[in-house]
This record gives C-alpha cells, structure tokens and sequence, in this order.
C-alpha cells in the first residue's frame, strides 16, 4: 500500500474546549452588545485540552482500535474525524465516505414509526432516499422488525431499538466507520451480528476505528490499536502489544490505589490478592507462553465433552531462576463468572522455584461442566500474589453435552421416584 | 453563502424532519391534521364575531375579519418560525452531538414545519375569500396569485433571520427573550392589524425601515384588495430577502464551529 492509500491522516491536532463559565452561562446578547460584540464577547473563560498534539494515519482497510481510561480523549478523536467538531490545532483530514456511530439510534424518534425512523436515521448517515429504499428490506431483515414496521419506536424493546439503529448504520455503506463504544449494548447474539458485519467489512476493505472498553474484541478484531492517555497518544502499534502495555499500565495503576487504600487502613502486608479479579498483570520475571486445552486422548481440543477427562496445559519460560513461584489456572463463562480457580499453593503441590522452562499440567479426570463456551486464565505469580504473567482469557474452548442443562455445573446423577409417581419403568 | 449551499444540498432530510415534526405533533390526536384547519378556522369565527359585533373598522377594510386572517396567519409563521429557530439547537443538542448532520438543517426545519402549518391553513383563507366574495363583500381577483410569490419570498427572508437568530442563540441565553420582545413590538409596528393607508403619510418612509412592512403590504394587496404589487415593491421584498440571506449565512458560518460543541 502507498501513500495514496491513505484513508485517514491526523496531523498534530489539539482540541481545547473552551468553558464559559458564570459570566457566559447568564451572559447575554445585550450585554455583549453594550460592552462591544466582537472576539472578546465570544472568548472562554477557561478552556480544557481534550487532545494534544495528537498525530496518526490509517491506511485503508485497517480496523484500528482506540483505548484509554475515561476522559482520555477517545470519544473527542472520533468527533474531530467525524467532522463534529474542528480541531484547534492541526488537521484531520479523512478520505471517501464516512459513517460514524457515535450512539446507536441517534436522532431516532418515539413517536415516529420504525418504518419512518429508518428514513430519517439513513438520511442522517448520508444515504439518498433511493439507497434508502434499496436497503429497506436488508435493513429491516437484520434488525428482525418486520411485524412492527408501522408501529411507534416507543413500542418497540431497547434491543430492537439497538437492533434498528445498527442495521441502519451497518448498511450505510461508509468507507470509513467510526464507532463508538455501541457494542456494549444489546445482547451476545445481537454482539455476534455486529461483529459478523465488522468482518464483512473488513473483507471488503472499509477503514474501521472503534473505541472500545473491551480490551477482547480489540485483541480480536483489531490489527492495531493506539492508546490515549489524558489526551495524548502514548501508544499505537500492533493491537496485542498495544493492549498488553496499557493493561500492565492498568494494573500498575490499580495496585498503587489498592497498596494506598490498604495503608491507610492497617500496615498490614497485602493479603494474597484473589486471583481473576485482577485484568492481565505481569512483571514479566516468568513468561506464560502459551495455553493449551487437551481432551482425554492427550490432543489440543477447541471442544470437550461434558463428563469427559480434559488436560489444562502451560508453558512457562523464566528468564532468570525463580524461588517464589505459584501456577495457577482458572475457567470462567464467558460473561466472566469464575466457574474454577485454584493454584499451585491452595492445592498444596507447591513448586519449589523455576530455573527455564517449564510445562504445567492440570487433570482434570471429569468435566462436569454444563455446556457452553468456557475461557482458561492462566497465570504464574509469586505467593504474596505479585503476578509475574497473568494471562486472562488466554483461551477459549466449547463444552458439549446432549441436552439442556441451566447452569454451569453438570454433575454425574441419576434420578429415581418414590411414591405415588407413575414412571416409565 | 456555504450555509445556503448545504441546506439545499439536505433538502431530503429537511423535508423528512419536517414531516416528522408535523407527524409527531398530531400523532395520537383525533383530528389529525385537521387541528391545522381547526385553529385558524376558530381564530376566523372570533375575528368575525368581534369585529361584527364589537369594534367598528374603517369602512375600506370591511369585512375585517377576512381583511385580518391573512396577515395573522403570515406573522403567525413569522414569529413561530423564528421562536423555534431560537430553540433549535438547544432541542436537538443530542443529534449535533451524536451524527454527522449540517446544523443548517435545524433552523430550516423550524421555518419549513411553520410554513407548512401557515399552507395547510390556507383552504381556510380560500373559502373565507370564496364566501365573502359570494355575498358581494369582496371582488377577488389575479392579484391573488401573487400572495404565493410574497409567501416565498418572505419565506427566504424568514430563514435568513432564523439562521442568524439560532447560531447566536447558541451563545447567548437571551436571544429568544430578545426575539419575542422585537416579534410584539414588530407585529404592531407591520400592518397587520391596520392598512397603510391608515398610517400618516409622513411617517410612511418610516415604516419601511421594518423589513417586515412591505411584505405585509403586499400580502393585503394580493390576498384582500386584489389589486397588483408595484415592481418597486416586488424589488424591495426581493432584496431584503437576499439581505437577510447574506447576514444570516454569514453569521451562521462565523458560529458554525461551535455549534455542536456549545448546544
């Protein structure tokens, strides 16, 4: 790719919003009229930086993702490429057609019906009223709404409502999408559409930039991914990387605040800390290379059967020789309920120290989980629980089971009557 | 003149927005559209009531009542028109924020969804002009076509006001406040309520310096007296409407940027 196959250049740009304070909010027309309209009647009070000195390109058909704490300025990036608003310094400059999700159902109203939204919210994205007719029933097809078309947005649900503005903007066509933080709503199913449609995207080489919370789908969908810190860029490279250095940054961060509310309290030393609430943390003394998932026969299995024997396998690499060392290994739903936690120490096989590399394995001799997707957390950490690598959702793998069974546990049972039941037996 | 390129450019989306405005109003009532005829409709049988029965007019504004409706109806989107415009930006705060959308659109949905009211009431002006001819009141004439000249006309003067009017509003609390004092003032100093006629003769040049003057002018000598509009007139109202087209874009595009950020 070349120069030209830029799609999105942002050069040097700072955002200051201006504040007008006392003297604006019951400032009037008529006393800047008396004191003199002019560039003094309209200047701020105080101005906040929302962005600074912000600089990046994206080539076409890259899915780049944005993260950082709240307030770091995601949210205002997406805005200044959407042409929102303008930046104070620099330049934006974004080439072909672009639709930006900034809120699923903007510009919706409750009173209108479904079929008369889905022309407003298809105008508002840019589309002509011929595109719109077009896509109708595409649009309509994928928000499953055809038997509510005539009726008022307020009797739709919020999922259909979500569902109805993702359709809409997903057949807008863009190419370049701006999203924003909208996959947090609706439900897995309707989660699984949408990243379907980012694939379809993808595929067809749109430029997607999403700013996400969920640290997963970055990993998953994006190839790279920048990093905003208090309006600033402090990281943009590939999406791994990207999201591992800003959870160690999270991480760092969490265990300051836990360490200074934990002084004040008492000067205790930190109790252990409980394992699968930290996010992935890792001073890196011990690496967990990888994870694996292995059925009864030994072989790395994506699904087990319920019941069945399973192995949990990982490799560990020290670079220098470790004393204090605890492995450990967790399964959680895929909601992130821990299902299954317990290391080298609570089960009391501990490892006396670790010099290279090393294989840990757990047998498990039956699965007795209910059938679902499942994710592995596996972690090496020091006894004081200062995690060397902690590898959250470091793997994903199905249980299966014939039947349905509510819940996460599937034990071994057997069920019998007495009485007055009259059984088929 | 940027402004006035994109609200063309979003004319599809005005008309929808407007239409759903419209939609959103009468949704839910029994009558529907037909408040836009009852409104009016009621506002013609107190004229006629009370200037029958109460005030005696001059005798060259008889039947008054006919005589008044059509200048109330047009200031009736005068004043609506720019009322809204004051408030657009700060009711649709969400969209600015949230899409992509020209602010342009906002200010030229309040005047289009006024406009529409003032057209679905004009059945009502016809049939009071069909019946006050028919019992030999008044003799209507070609003139009337040109009412929907001076209705575009003021229309594009309107949106020029209604542009600068909700940018500014945008950044002073007190513009609407400032608009509905200037709008009662102007509804008495527009012949509305009286021909000019009846204004004094040396205080006729006076009269012109309120933009709104000549068009209410126009609007009875095309919609009561059905008598034609000098080419003089016609150049004036043209003018102040490419007047305040130029201002308002000009002021609507000083502002611009900041409208999204400060709605």
């Amino acid at each position: 790719m070349g120069e030209t196959d830029t799609a999105i250049r942002v050069a040097g740009v700072t955002k200051l919003y201006r504040r007008y304070g006392r003297r604006h909010t019951v400032g009037t027309l008529k006393s800047a009229l008396l004191s003199g309209v002019g560039r003094r009647a309209l200047s701020a009070d105080s101005a906040v930086q929302a962005l600074t000195d912000v600089s990046f390109d994206v080539a076409a058909g890259e899915t780049v993702g944005i993260i950082g704490p709240n307030g770091s300025g995601k949210s205002t990036l997406l805005k200044l490429l959407a042409g929102i608003v303008r930046p104070t310094q620099g330049d934006v400059t974004v080439r072909g057609r672009l639709a930006a999700l900034l809120e699923l159902g903007a510009g919706f109203h409750p009173e209108i019906s479904g079929r008369g939204n889905i022309e407003i919210s298809g105008l508002l994205l840019g589309l002509t009223r011929r595109q719109i007719a077009q896509r109708f029933d595409a649009i309509v097809a994928f928000a499953g709404i055809e038997g509510f078309l005539d009726a008022p947005l307020k009797t739709y649900s919020s999922g259909m409502a979500v569902r109805l503005g993702f359709a809409i903007a997903a057949h807008s066509d863009p190419d370049v999408l701006l999203v924003d933080e909208v996959l947090a709503v609706g439900d897995e199913i309707f989660a699984h559409r949408c990243l379907e449609k980012f694939g379809e995207f993808e595929r067809a080489g749109k430029t997607i930039l999403v700013v996400s919370h969920d640290l997963q789908l970055v990993t998953g969908r994006c190839r790279r991914a920048l990093w905003l810190e208090q309006g600033r860029l402090v990281a943009d490279g590939p999406s791994a990387e990207t999201v591992a250095r800003y959870r160690g940054r999270v991480a760092e961060e969490e265990s300051r605040q836990r360490f200074e509310s934990q002084s004040q309290i008492t000067n205790r030393k930190s109790q252990m800390a409980p394992a699968g609430q930290a996010p992935r943390i890792g001073s890196g003394a011990a690496i967990v290379a990888a994870v694996r998932v292995l059925d009864g026969a030994g072989k790395p299995a994506a699904a087990i059967r319920s019941g069945e024997p399973a192995r949990l396998e990982m490799e560990v690499t020290a670079a220098n020789p470790l004393s204090d060392i605890v492995f450990g290994f967790a399964i959680a739903t895929i909601s992130g309920d821990v299902v299954f936690g317990a290391n080298t120490e609570t089960d009391g096989v501990p490892a006396r120290g670790l010099d290279g590399d090393a294989r840990i394995i757990l047998e498990i001799p039956s699965l007795a989980l209910a059938p679902g997707a499942y994710s592995v957390d596996a972690a090496a950490h020091a006894r004081d629980g200062a995690p060397y690598d902690y590898r959250r959702d470091a793997l994903r793998f199905d249980v299966t089971a014939p039947g349905k069974i509510a819940g996460v546990w599937n034990p071994p049972r057997r069920w019998s009557f007495a009485g007055a039941v009259r059984s088929a037996t | 003149m940027r402004p006035l390129l994109r609200t063309w450019r979003q004319r599809a989306l005005i008309v929808a927005l407007t239409r759903r405005e419209l939609a959103a109003r009468y949704r839910g009532g029994v009558l529907g559209y037909f408040w836009s005829l009852v409104n009016p409709l009621l506002l013609l049988a107190v004229y006629a009531t009370v200037f029958r029965l109460v005030f005696q007019p001059r005798a060259d504004v008889r039947p008054y009542a006919l005589f008044l409706f059509a200048g109330v109806l047009a200031w009736g989107f005068v004043s609506g028109a720019l009322l809204d415009a004051a408030e657009t930006f700060r009711a649709n705060g969400p969209l600015l924020r949230k899409t992509t959308v020209a602010p342009e659109v906002f200010p030229a949905v309040a005047v289009g969804a006024r406009l529409s009211h003032l057209v679905l009431a004009l059945p009502v002006l016809a049939g009071a002009i069909v019946y006050a001819a028919a019992t030999g009141s008044v003799r209507p004439g070609a003139p009337a076509i040109a009412f929907a000249a001076v209705l575009f006309l003021l229309t594009l003067t309107v949106f020029g006001l209604a542009l600068a009017i909700s940018s500014l509003a945008v950044h002073f609390g007190d513009v609407r406040d400032l608009v509905a004092n200037f709008l009662t003032l102007a509804f008495f100093l527009t012949p509305i309520l009286y021909p000019v006629a009846s204004i004094p003769q040396r205080f006729r040049a006076w009269m012109r310096v309120n933009p709104f003057a000549t068009f209410f002018e126009a609007i009875q000598d095309s919609a009561f007296f059905f008598r034609p509009i000098a080419p003089r007139e016609w150049a004036w109202m043209a003018g102040t409407a490419a007047v305040c087209l130029a201002v308002g874009a000009w002021i609507f595009e000083r502002l611009r940027d900041s409208i999204a950020e400060e709605a």
